[in-house]
């Protein structure tokens, strides 16, 4: 089980493109939830990801339930630039900005603004206290940008306040910087596939993160391909000669499967075993560059059709852990709450 | 092209939808989101073009560093090379050139294009916020791809422009791009945030005018003084070249909605880039661009094995080490085929969605392509 779900305040989620960062984000929410803590979901790409996963049509920038315990929401530049206006007392300049359509102008100006604001928004969620009107998480799950541009997003706070050394664009990005940096509440996690680019890509991600100062707790290496057959690859180079053997257990056994059908089964087998030997290879490459740090494989699901059942499958992979571990009491439960 | 005469009474008819297109479009357009082999797709598509004798040229735009080497591509010329493989057509009609797209270099061209002298175009050129914008600024990269396609359309120089789109943080930004440069360069909102004192006087703009002036203070706080000035002088610079851009635009705009277009969207049977590929297929569409085909790559599929029933399979495990692995290896298909009917299932509720639109699915290949002997390889799948 990956720790940081019991700890972190703020899981941030990044990864090359096509990793399955969404899907990684998603289930480490429904994950954590599982375990009792109340989470936040973001997404800050206009992507609408999230809404597919959960099996809903579109989120927008109001926080909602998506799962049991776990809320999401879409995070609009343009709505955080109101309501970061709105908190400096600019409220009327916010009104007039949708009127002029001057965001954009604003961002080009100043390219990097419109993550200060979508940052500032994950911080604020992350940091919330609970008022009767306002609704607190023990845990957010950003699905951040991916691998390439997630320092500077991460970093545009403290970009764009090298310019003010007081004020409240300074307070905010250092209190944006302490959450970032503290490795107690905030987590970095990176998703991957066991394929070539993208595990160069991880390791050349984890190395700028950590130049970068942010805590990185690990890397998700996502539809790994499961050895089913072990030490038994030999034996099925022989069989793909000869499949005598299985056509005499067939027959003892009653199980009609001429030599076409086993020759099929061997050949999947074999095609299957290369694919994991592959995967294995470069997730060795993987581990032997991540220096210890946390590697979670999750299988590459069979039947699933890329929607709530999936993201449940997956949390419950993360909430139980590698199999060779037996889970713990309450991981056990979870796992399987999250399943059903 | 035989197989638009006399050829294509001899051969079967072409199952592949890929097939048509390829031989006859101008333009073929891959799209779709990151990861999902767009490169690679373009790559196959301009080489079995080249190889059925049209004059091809492939435009990418990121591609893995050894796919590039094997293209020959080089990111300093910024314009088309042929590519030296063996086995590519020597002689005769075809030949396939392909080129990497310098984003910055091609907004350069454009500039230098459209300047009035060599005087103005130096001057924008050397703006800092000419620099940011031309490799910041949301659909500025998609664009320029499009007007280096155009470009090179225009050249007459090829039969077949193949291009993959950048990987960009929304499909949709592709689109539009020509109206988010247009609205830019039209920003007249943007000029009087530069120049609130000069520009605003009357009264009943002093809202405006309050609200530009504290909202040029906060630009101000967060870009510096210096980066304002030269926003200024941007669009200074930038006078009398509007025109002339938002017309070129127009037309590439144009060129990519006509019927010699198609495009194509890419995806995995993944949901995630299938519903993204949906809602790109659903925008072009909208927009009218002429959608050609859906491929779908690293497609699992499993062979034809009777059904075991569950006693036989028991007999299997109780029995020695082959009928373990006989129960294993058909517990293995049993999940292959669960997988495959599941990424048939995702594919045909998107064709639900998206009707007529005609299907590539190409398996999943036991090596990462990165020579033009494995695009030859995912070339005999596309156009099967």
């Amino acid at each position: 089980m990956l720790e940081v779900l019991d700890t972190a305040r703020l899981l941030v989620v990044t990864g090359k493109g096509g990793t399955g960062k969404t899907t990684v984000a998603a289930a480490l929410g429904v994950a954590a939830a599982g375990r009792g803590r109340r989470v936040l979901v973001v997404e800050v790409e206009g992507r609408q990801g999230l809404a597919g996963l959960f099996g809903l049509g579109a989120l927008d920038h109001r926080e909602a339930q998506v799962a049991d315990g776990v809320h999401a929401l879409a995070v609009d530049p343009d709505e955080s630039l109101r309501e970061y206006l709105a908190r400096y007392g600019f409220a009327p300049l916010a009104r007039l900005l949708t009127w002029a359509h001057l965001n954009r102008f604003i961002t080009a100006a100043a390219p990097g603004l419109g993550d200060v604001l979508l940052v500032g928004k994950v911080w604020e969620a992350a940091t919330r206290e609970a008022r009767p009107e306002t609704r607190a998480y023990d845990l957010v799950v950003l699905d951040a940008p991916p691998t390439g541009r997630v320092v500077p997003f991460l970093r545009a706070p403290e970009t764009v306040a090298e310019l003010a050394r007081v004020g409240p664009i300074r307070h905010q990005a250092d209190r944006v910087r302490d959450l970032l940096d503290d490795p107690g509440r905030t987590a970095v996690l990176l998703t991957c596939l066991p394929e070539e680019l993208p595990v160069t890509e991880t390791l050349e991600g984890v190395a700028a993160l950590r130049a970068a100062g942010l805590p990185v707790a690990g890397v998700v290496a996502n539809r790994v391909t499961g050895d089913r057959l072990g030490g038994r690859a030999g034996r099925l180079a022989g069989l793909s000669r000869d499949p005598g053997p299985l056509a005499e257990a067939a027959a003892a056994a009653g199980a009609e499967l001429d030599r076409a059908a086993l020759g099929t089964l061997v050949a999947e087998a074999r095609d299957r075993q290369r694919q994991v030997t592959r995967e294995r290879r470069l997730l060795k490459e993987l581990r032997a560059g991540l220096d210890g740090m946390a590697l979670v494989e999750l299988p590459l699901l069979n039947g699933g059709a890329g929607g709530p059942a999936d993201v449940r499958a997956l949390a419950g992979h993360l909430a139980a852990g590698p199999v060779e571990a037996p889970p713990a009491g309450p991981a056990r439960r979870a796992a399987g709450a999250a399943r059903g | 092209m035989t197989a638009r005469t006399g050829g294509a009474v001899v051969r079967p008819a072409p199952a592949s939808p890929l097939a048509e297109l390829t031989r006859t479009a101008r333009i073929v357009v891959c799209c779709g989101s990151g990861g999902v082999g767009k490169t690679t797709t373009a790559a196959a598509v301009a080489l079995w073009a080249a190889e059925h004798g049209r004059r091809t040229c492939v435009l990418t735009i990121d591609p893995a560093r050894r796919l590039a080497q094997a293209l020959g591509l080089d990111l300093l010329s910024n314009a088309p090379a042929p590519v030296k493989a063996t086995g590519l057509p020597a002689r005769g009609p075809g030949s396939l050139d392909a080129m990497m797209l310098d984003m910055r270099r091609t907004f350069d061209e454009v500039i230098e294009r459209y300047a009035r002298d060599p005087e103005q175009a130096d001057r924008i050129l050397a703006n800092r916020f000419y620099q940011r914008l031309s490799s910041t600024l949301a659909g500025t990269q998609e664009y320029m791809a499009m007007e280096k396609l155009y470009e090179l359309h225009e050249s007459q120089r090829y039969d077949l422009l193949v291009v993959d789109t950048p990987p960009t943080r929304s499909a949709l930004d592709f689109l539009d791009a020509p109206d988010n440069l247009n609205e830019l360069l039209d920003a007249r909102a943007f000029r009087l945030l530069i120049a609130p004192a000069q520009r605003i006087g009357r009264g009943y703009l002093r809202g405006l005018n309050l609200a530009t002036t504290a909202m040029t203070r906060m630009v101000r706080r967060v870009t510096g003084n210096e980066l304002l000035a030269e926003v200024g002088e941007f669009f200074a610079a930038f006078e009398g070249m509007y025109d002339g851009f938002k017309e070129r635009a127009g037309l590439v705009y144009d060129q990519l909605k006509h019927p010699s277009t198609a495009f194509v969207v890419v995806a995995t049977p993944d949901g995630a880039a299938l519903r993204e590929a949906a809602y790109f297929a659903g925008r072009l569409a909208a927009d009218r661009m002429p959608l050609g085909a859906l491929v779908v790559n690293r497609i699992h599929r499993a062979g034809p094995v009777p059904e075991v029933p569950a006693a036989a399979r028991e007999r299997l495990r109780a029995g020695g080490a082959d009928g373990r692995l006989l129960a294993d290896l058909l517990e293995l298909h049993v999940g292959l085929e669960t997988l495959a009917a599941a990424e048939q299932a995702r594919i045909r509720e998107l064709l639900d969605r998206v009707p007529n639109l005609g299907v590539v699915q190409v398996p999943l290949l036991a090596d990462d392509v990165h020579d033009v002997a494995g695009l030859r390889k995912l070339g005999a799948h596309l156009f099967a």
